[in-house]
């Protein structure tokens, strides 16, 4: 027997009154609207811009250009080369050697050593800082005068030279992300670390596993989703890479990166639409690390 | 038009200050305007971008704005900015909500932007001030293209050959007289020897190695040659060109190990702290030196960049003009315009030069027999110079000198062995850009 | 079973020294890591006219905030410092708000582009700040010739948190919407029963349920927002308007030779976020793992 409170309860559950439909509108609405115009419009515009000749001041100075601006990058480019290497070296570098330093940390951090909430504090400090001031804080150490010069017993005259000597700068520069990017990799992992059931690692002590083993077996398959959400946010940060170079440098030509160059030749005194290729070509690089995140993030959604 | 009467009418009393010989020339006939501009501008605002200088630019700045306000009762905001951000985000700042008038660059920058109608255009604050600018000033200041001015010329000051006095001395070589191309390696050789840097350069931006580039051609392959290089007139692969990079290669052996790491400050700083022989500079550095002490500022020196090719001997220069400029999208573009105008006449250079400048004004009006030596030595250095060059970055296009030419440049230095296959790609990238 | 046990003791041993000497090695790795940050705090706290006559090694014989008071007056960092707060505050409440506003309906009702609205939201954050910076800067000149006033958007507090929130509410709506999810459906299946309308629903209900997720997310964006130096270079071209990590670059060119000054000015500028972290750290913790770790 239908009661009045059901027939209320279905006819609750199916149907929306108006003003509801339209706050739901609004709710969805005005933020999807927001995204779309500064996100994904201007995306376009850059991609769309990318076929073109232009220097960005005047509308009627616009020419078609068909694929000139990429087959100019590709054929003509040793900085784009570099570019890409210096991209990919960053990227090889943060997921074998700084992710895994943060892992590692979070690991023996996790394992309850004495003072590990201050040690968690330290090691993450370095993220909670601006990129600005980090690069104030680097030039303090680096630069000819600097900490690092001193200590050697350098001065200003001689200073070896850390951001231009071709051999030792990309390490420095890597060293100083990865002081940043290992901080945050380890909270992360930290977090993760606690979901996993103490009584399985103590039941495998007992057993005689290394901790090498226990590592393996235990906390790293437990951990699966957690690794590939580390994986793909450290891929999305080394090819992000901008700010801490601009800082350093302020144009692409002695570490020259992806973002470097679009700001180069997009706004900068290069202004040209060369600038929104390399963007264009960066986002396909991005496109990769973003869908597998995103597979990752909603897997049950997508089913 | 009741202006052009105006105008008309103070021309001759321009010529006739002019030939009067006036030392520092009295306010009233040379800053114009008509009557109704004047009371226009009294309350209004205009806006002044200091670009870079630090606490000296603030200081000359506030000289010279407040002399205007007290001049023509409009007030004036300034602000400083990084230089290397505006000059980055110049085209965003100029097609935003620009300061009304800033100090500006010369040739391409000015040129490129004046006729895209992001600066405004000072045909006639240049009329206005004609009888205190010289010709060729007038003529660095105009767009080839539209044949019109947007920028007002003030200072310039040489790319040359920098040393101090005292270490040329200690060498035993004599200070004034590092005229040949011998006398400049024996200068580097023997300040190597004694473990200190030869000949430094700070080539960090990519822009600084220019300097040597442009004076190196000019000297071995001529004005005329280096000009039609910088416009595809004539090939980066041709033989002339690579004949250049063989003379700047002979540099190389004397320069500072961290040249990568360095830009002009820091070469600023070699010489401030004794630790090398030479280096190709702007002058506009030796304020620092002045604001160290008197005696530093006295022991620098400035010569032509040594002849190479008998045949052009020491005929061209690198010798930047800097000026103002008034941005056309500025809120109060007339302000701006009588501003920029105030800050190029006699009496906005007195302000500035009581405040500390000391740069070289191209303006006619002043007694240059009070110049001190080192700046007398500024003017023989560009005397001697028949062509004058603006230097890579202001003579070629954007989208070529800083993207292309500074990082070939600087791949060079790297490797020197490399420069066919550098100046190949030049020519390739020059050829790629989009002309019209 | 004697040898089992004797075994496990030995292991134990050797653990206690692997312990110890892990906890010692990640001691002294710690102060190596944060010595950078020491020494910027050490140079900051140094006079001037020692460092120039007797070198950045020497031994101090004085210490001072002196670098510290000029650094307030000379470099005006109090009026930076509060267009930091004008724009970062704003922009986060606005982010959050949002962001719940959009997980809210995604969560709650089904609709069949739920998941696609997700999709682009979250991967509208990961997408490079460069490809879009310079249409959006036109996009702000041209809206505002539109209404007459260029500086409506563009050199405006307003434009710089419109694009701010424009950045960062795709991450807020994918975390909130992960922790909606978490809230049982009765809850909100009671609320219809009993007549509460959209809007009530989502303010009377389910608001005061996110409360620690929106603690924790405000803590984390407070600090990227607060960071974030890039867009304030290219949309203020007023420098007494921008936030004070961007107006680092101009005092850090203007004051390049003044060490002790430029330190105590970054000193200054990092205090906010890093206060910040160390009161309200467990939120900030939670903040970052309710995105990337499923309860």
């Amino acid at each position: 027997m239908k009661t009045a409170a059901t027939v209320k309860k279905n006819r609750s559950r199916r149907t929306l009154s108006k003003t509801d439909r339209f706050t739901l509108a609004t709710f969805v609405g005005i933020p999807t609207l927001l995204q779309i115009i500064l996100l994904w419009v201007p995306a376009v515009v850059t991609i769309i811009l990318s076929f073109t000749y232009w220097n960005g001041i005047r509308l009627k100075d616009i020419q078609w250009a068909g694929v000139q601006n990429y087959k100019n990058i590709f054929v003509n480019n040793p900085l784009f080369y570099q570019a890409l290497k210096n991209n990919g070296i960053w990227l090889a570098f943060f997921v074998l050697i700084a992710t895994p330093l943060g892992i590692m940390l979070a690991y023996q951090i996790d394992r309850g050593i004495k003072g590990h909430a201050f040690y968690e504090s330290i090691y993450y400090l370095p993220v909670v800082l601006s990129l600005a001031v980090i690069g104030i804080i680097w030039n303090f150490m680096l630069q000819p005068g600097g900490f690092v010069q001193g200590l050697m017993g350098r001065d200003i005259g001689n200073a070896i030279s850390i951001y231009g000597d071709p051999k030792i700068n990309t390490w420095v520069i890597l060293g100083i992300a990865s002081w940043r990017h290992i901080g945050y990799i380890m909270l992360l992992y930290l977090s993760g670390l606690k979901s996993v059931d103490p009584a399985l690692k103590e039941a495998a002590a007992i057993d005689g596993a290394t901790e090498w083993q226990i590592f393996r077996k235990i906390i790293l398959p437990t951990m699966q989703p957690v690794n590939i959400i580390i994986v793909v946010i450290t891929l999305i940060e080394s090819l992000r890479a901008f700010d801490l170079v601009y800082i350093i440098y302020g144009s692409p030509t002695i570490f020259p990166l992806l973002n470097l160059l679009v700001f180069q030749n997009f706004a900068g005194q290069g202004i040209s639409m060369k600038g929104a290729a390399y963007a264009v070509i960066l986002l396909l690089l991005c496109i990769v690390p973003i869908i597998t995140y995103l597979r990752i993030s909603f897997k049950e959604d997508l089913k | 038009m009741s202006e052009e009467k105006n105008v008309v009418s103070r021309r001759s009393v321009l010529k006739g200050a002019a030939i009067g010989g006036a030392a520092l020339a009295a306010g009233g006939a040379l800053t114009t305007e008509s009557a109704s501009a004047a009371t226009r501008l009294k309350g209004s605002t205009v806006k002044w971008t200091t670009r870079g200088g630090g606490a000296t630019g603030d200081k000359i700045a506030k000289a010279v704005n407040d002399a205007f306000t007290k001049k023509t009762g409009a007030k004036v905001v300034a602000q400083q900015v990084n230089s290397d951000d505006f000059q980055n985000n110049f085209a965003q700042i100029m097609q935003g909500s620009p300061d009304d008038a800033f100090g500006w660059m010369a040739g391409y920058r000015s040129n490129h932007f004046g006729e895209m109608g992001l600066l405004a255009d000072l045909t006639r604050e240049i009329y206005r001030l004609k009888g205190s600018l010289p010709t060729a000033a007038i003529k660095g200041a105009t767009s080839p293209v539209s044949k019109k001015p947007y920028i007002l010329p003030t200072t310039y000051y040489p790319w040359a050959l920098h040393y101090r006095k005292s270490m040329v001395k200690e060498i035993g070589m004599n200070p004034e007289k590092i005229d040949t191309w011998d006398d400049f390696i024996k200068l580097m050789t023997l300040t190597q020897k004694k473990g200190l840097v030869g000949y430094s350069l700070g080539a960090k931006g990519g822009w600084e190695a220019m300097g040597t580039f442009d004076i190196l051609n000019a000297r071995v392959n001529g004005y005329k040659y280096h000009i039609d290089l910088l416009n595809g007139r004539a090939k980066w692969t041709d033989a002339r060109t690579k004949e250049t990079f063989k003379y700047f290669a002979k540099l190389i052996p004397f320069m500072n190990e961290n040249v990568m790491d360095i830009s002009w400050d820091g070469m600023r700083d070699l010489l401030l702290q004794k630790k090398t022989g030479a280096m190709m500079m702007g002058s506009w550095f030796a304020n620092d030196f002045k604001a160290k002490s008197q005696a530093d500022y006295d022991d620098l020196w400035v010569v032509p960049f040594p002849e190479i090719n008998p045949k052009f001997g020491i005929d061209t220069i690198d010798a930047p003009l800097d000026g103002i400029s008034v941005a056309a999208n500025g809120k109060n573009v007339a302000g701006g315009k009588a501003l920029a105008q105030f800050w190029a006449s006699p009496e906005g250079i007195t302000e500035a030069i009581k405040a500390g400048d000391t740069n070289i004004y191209v303006s006619k009006s002043f007694d240059t027999s009070s110049y001190d030596a080192f700046n007398k030595q500024k003017l023989a250095v560009l005397g001697s110079a028949k062509n004058i060059m603006f230097f890579l970055d202001r003579d070629a296009r954007g989208d070529f000198a800083g993207p292309v030419v500074g990082p070939a440049i600087q791949s060079f230095i790297k490797k020197p062995s490399d420069i066919n296959k550098i100046l190949e790609n030049v020519q390739a990238q020059w050829d790629a850009l989009p002309k019209n | 079973m004697s040898t089992g046990v004797v075994q496990s003791e030995q292991y134990r041993n050797s653990q206690k020294r692997k312990d110890t000497f892990i906890s010692i090695f990640i001691g002294i790795f710690a102060f190596v890591w944060i010595f950078p940050i020491l020494w910027t705090v050490w140079t900051s706290l140094r006079p001037y006219n020692e460092i120039i006559s007797y070198g950045i090694f020497s031994w101090p014989r004085r210490l001072t905030f002196d670098n510290y008071i000029n650094a307030i007056q000379e470099m005006e960092i109090g009026k930076y410092l509060l267009n930091s707060l004008i724009v970062t505050v704003p922009s986060v409440i606005l982010t959050l708000f949002f962001g719940s506003l959009v997980a809210f309906v995604v969560t709650r009702y089904q609709y069949k582009f739920n998941l696609t609205l997700l999709l682009l939201f979250t991967a509208g954050n990961m997408l490079p700040i460069v490809l879009t910076y310079i249409p959006v800067f036109w996009m702000f000149i041209w809206v505002g010739e539109l209404f007459g006033n260029r500086n409506l958007l563009y050199n405006n507090y307003g434009g710089l948190i419109l694009v701010h929130v424009g950045f960062q509410v795709g991450f807020a709506t994918f975390v909130l919407s992960s922790y909606m999810k978490t809230i049982p459906k009765e809850i909100s299946e009671s609320a219809t029963i009993d007549g509460a309308n959209v809007f009530r629903h989502y303010f009377n209900v389910i608001l005061p349920l996110l409360r620690p997720a929106l603690a924790a997310l405000s803590v984390l964006m407070t600090t990227w927002i607060y960071n974030e130096f890039f867009w304030a270079l290219v949309l203020m071209s007023d420098d007494s308007k921008r936030p004070i990590t961007s107006a680092l670059r101009r005092l850090q060119g203007q004051y390049v030779t003044d060490f002790n000054l430029l330190a105590a000015g970054a000193i200054i500028a990092a205090a906010p976020t890093v206060i910040m972290f160390f009161i309200l750290r467990k939120q900030f913790i939670a903040g970052l793992t309710l995105g990337s770790t499923k309860g």
